[in-house]
């Protein structure tokens, strides 16, 4: 073990060119899962944040939000089922809005509620909101009042919550009351009856999702989870960039089997010698993996640093989000990636024979 | 060319493991081309593939058309701007369908028959000419959008279901990555009333403007931007290359493909390096009886273009067997073109590369092979 690092320390140059391509590697791991994570988070916060059983659409609207609807008499079937203990409307509308003091619109989904997210107080005053902290980027202060839509309703922001945007827009969180003036005032094409809501968050005990269904006919329940992944492009995003991202593990793999490989070639005349004096085979291969080790740890520092650097260097619009858990998962998608890749060499090493040490070692 | 392919031969595992390295590379860089093309069509071929030369937006909307309502008096206005030949509603939305027997997502555009918006891109069948017809998306035809199928909006409750009949189909017309309708305005109206029974009225989404023989369309919405409070003119290519998310989703992808771009070089350079220390002794023997250098050369540029090849023909493969699966229903298929041009210029980089362990070779002195030494560093 000794000895495979004192090589490291001794002649770096040897493993130089490795751990550069292994950086770009950990980096690119780190920006697609950063996008991942970004698409993914800001996308769905809103409806991650929802502490429901289940959440109740119109069945003709796809599980969709924008095109759900419930009636007033809808949601009194679903008050009445057994086991439904609270029921709150939610509803999203999706506009630009000026900002005071800012020439560029934010992006902002006014949500309607009444069973307060994880997260969010309970509802505001009328024409109030708990604005999506990352609204701040676009220059959105506690105070401002927020001309929304293009009939510029006026939403004045009462404090901060986090992580609950929807569909990449930042969430501002008013009352069913105030989401309805918005929406009727810069939507008329999608106007909104008294009481009406797109979905109804449910809480309760027991399977209730069937339940509502049966007892409605006209409804369609999904968890929350469900909920999540009914949200369009999630699904498919995320089964896209995993598919990206595992590649390039195998990549990893590849370069770094390849690379040991070569390796061990080169040493195999020292393996023979270290052999022939008494190392045993597990102490040579561990020194090879440790090396592979150590050279994924390095690479992953500065894919890190460069990975942190381009989140910081990236337009706000670019939905890159690095998270912690994403460099745990990279960091460890490497080591494994490096000690498998290492593993080529295992056969190769094995297969030294002490005796070739004998006159050919040199 | 006998050296090189016989260590090759001899020497499979290893260079069969850089093949295969290389192979997933260029395969990942095909794929993520596919799919950013895929992206942009799928997500705005309505906007790309229409006739509109200028689209005006409500400025609020920030370009989105599903964010976009044009008012009464902005209609007006934008037909009285100088430039402004035809000024039509264009309107969009998603809806419920009922096609082929199934509920689906479907975009209905709605526009003035005659008038600009209309789809360009037709391949079988005609324009709408009366109310109740439509052209559908041709990547869609076996789902129930085939010419002569009818296509049935689920209405909400208290709604009434109106339904399209297929008259045509155009390619490259979808958004929103779903099957995508255009139909006249009054359809689209009436599409709208069924989902949205209480709907005081039905808005069009973006005025669609066909500028005055030999104006050019850029001036003309910028005339339309200035003149019109709270609207926004845009070309048909502005509205494509800056809807939201299609800007932002070219800068990752663009990052990321730069990346990759890199990477195999990198990782064929790094080969080539080591195992240009490793032959040290042979290359420097192979001088000293006389070989020249040219030779030695030849054969590890030899060896780079037979891996990358390699490499890019496993990748072809790996990509059309992706493309089988359809890329997440985003369309992607095999072309020939992106295959040859980013095989080509892997290779390129690849040998570019290649020229540390070129320069290596070139240095090795013969005189060498006398005192034991091989490769200089």
């Amino acid at each position: 073990m000794n000895l495979a690092l004192t090589e490291l320390r001794r002649r770096p140059s040897r493993f130089t060119v490795a751990t550069v391509v292994l950086t770009f590697l950990s980096l690119l791991l780190l920006l697609l899962g950063g996008l991942l994570d970004g698409l993914y988070l800001g996308s769905t916060g809103a409806i991650r944040a929802q502490e429901a059983d289940v959440i109740v659409y119109s069945d003709s609207a796809r599980d969709s939000f924008l095109r759900s609807r419930i009636t007033p008499d809808m949601r009194e079937v679903v008050e009445g089922v057994d086991g439904v203990t609270e029921v709150g409307g939610l509803g999203f509308t999706l506009l630009g809005a000026t900002v005071p003091g800012e020439s560029d619109l934010a992006d902002v989904a006014v949500a309607g509620y009444e069973l307060a997210p994880s997260g969010v107080p309970a509802p505001p005053p009328a024409g109030h909101a708990w604005a999506d902290d990352r609204l701040r980027d676009a220059g959105v202060a506690i105070g401002d009042t927020l001309l929304v839509g293009p009939a510029a309703t006026p939403i004045v922001v009462d404090g901060w919550v986090e992580d609950t945007n929807y569909l990449l827009q930042g969430g501002l969180w008013v009352t069913l009351d105030t989401w309805r003036a918005v929406q009727n005032a810069n939507r008329p094409d999608a106007f909104l009856a008294d009481g009406v809501v797109q979905v109804l968050v449910v809480r309760g005990e027991g399977d209730i999702g069937p339940a509502i269904d049966a007892a409605t006919g006209s409804t369609s329940s999904l968890t929350r989870d469900e909920a999540v992944n009914a949200l369009p492009g999630v699904k498919e995003q995320r089964s896209t960039f995993n598919a990206i991202i595992y590649s390039t593990l195998a990549v990893v793999l590849a370069v770094v089997g390849l690379f040991f490989s070569l390796l061990t070639l080169e040493r195999t005349g020292l393996y023979g010698v270290l052999k022939a004096i008494g190392a045993s085979t597990r102490r040579l291969f561990v020194g090879v993996v440790l090396q592979a080790v150590v050279v994924a740890v390095i690479a992953f520092v500065i894919g890190g640093a460069l990975a942190t650097l381009a989140d910081r260097a990236l337009p706000a619009d670019v939905p890159l989000q690095l998270t912690t858990g994403r460099y745990v998962f990279t960091f460890v998608a490497l080591i494994v990636a490096a000690v498998l890749g290492s593993a080529v060499s295992l056969r190769r090493v094995t297969r030294i024979d002490p005796a070739s040490a004998i006159g050919s070692a040199a | 060319m006998f050296l090189a392919l016989s260590e090759m031969r001899r020497a499979k595992v290893r260079f069969g493991l850089l093949a295969g390295a290389v192979g997933l590379l260029v395969f990942l860089i095909l794929f993520q081309q596919a799919l950013l093309t895929g992206l942009v069509n799928q997500f705005i071929g309505a906007l790309k593939n229409q006739s509109a030369d200028v689209l005006v937006f409500n400025a609020q909307a920030r370009k989105n058309l599903e964010g976009s309502i044009i008012l009464p008096d902005q209609a007006a206005a934008i037909a009285a701007v100088e430039g402004v030949d035809v000024a039509a509603p264009l309107g969009e939305g998603t809806f419920t369908v009922l096609a082929g027997g199934e509920e689906t997502d479907a975009v209905i555009f709605g526009y003035e028959l005659g008038g600009p918006g209309a789809p360009t891109t037709l391949i079988e069948g005609r324009l709408p000419e009366v109310g109740g017809e439509a052209v559908a998306s041709s990547r869609n035809a076996a789902d129930g959008f085939d010419i002569g199928d009818t296509v049935t909006v689920v209405p909400n409750p208290g709604g009434t279901a109106t339904t399209f009949t297929v008259v045509g189909l155009a390619r490259e017309i979808n958004y929103s990555v779903s099957p995508t309708l255009f139909t006249d305005f009054a359809g689209f109206e009436t599409a709208r009333r069924a989902v949205n029974p209480d709907a005081t009225q039905v808005l069009p989404s973006v005025m669609a403007v066909r500028v005055v023989a030999g104006a050019d369309p850029a001036e003309v919405a910028d005339a339309i931007t200035a003149a019109v409070e709270g609207t926004e003119g845009l070309t048909r290519q502005q509205a494509v290359d800056e809807s939201p998310g299609v800007a932002s989703v070219r800068q990752s992808f663009s990052v990321i493909l730069l990346l990759f771009y890199l990477v195999v070089p990198l990782v064929t350079g790094l080969f080539f390096l080591i195992v240009t220390f490793q032959k040290a002794g042979a290359l420097t023997l192979l001088r000293a009886i006389g070989s020249p250098a040219g030779p030695l050369v030849r054969s590890l540029l030899i060896q780079v273009v037979a891996v990358v090849l390699s490499g890019a023909v496993l990748a072809t493969g790996l990509f059309w067997l992706a493309s089988l699966g359809g890329g997440g229903g985003l369309g992607i298929t095999v072309e020939p073109m992106p295959v040859i041009t980013t095989t080509l210029v892997v290779l390129v980089l690849a040998l570019l590369t290649s020229f540390a362990a070129v320069r290596r070779v070139l240095r090795i002195d013969p005189i060498a092979a006398t005192t034991g030494a091989g490769v200089q560093v």
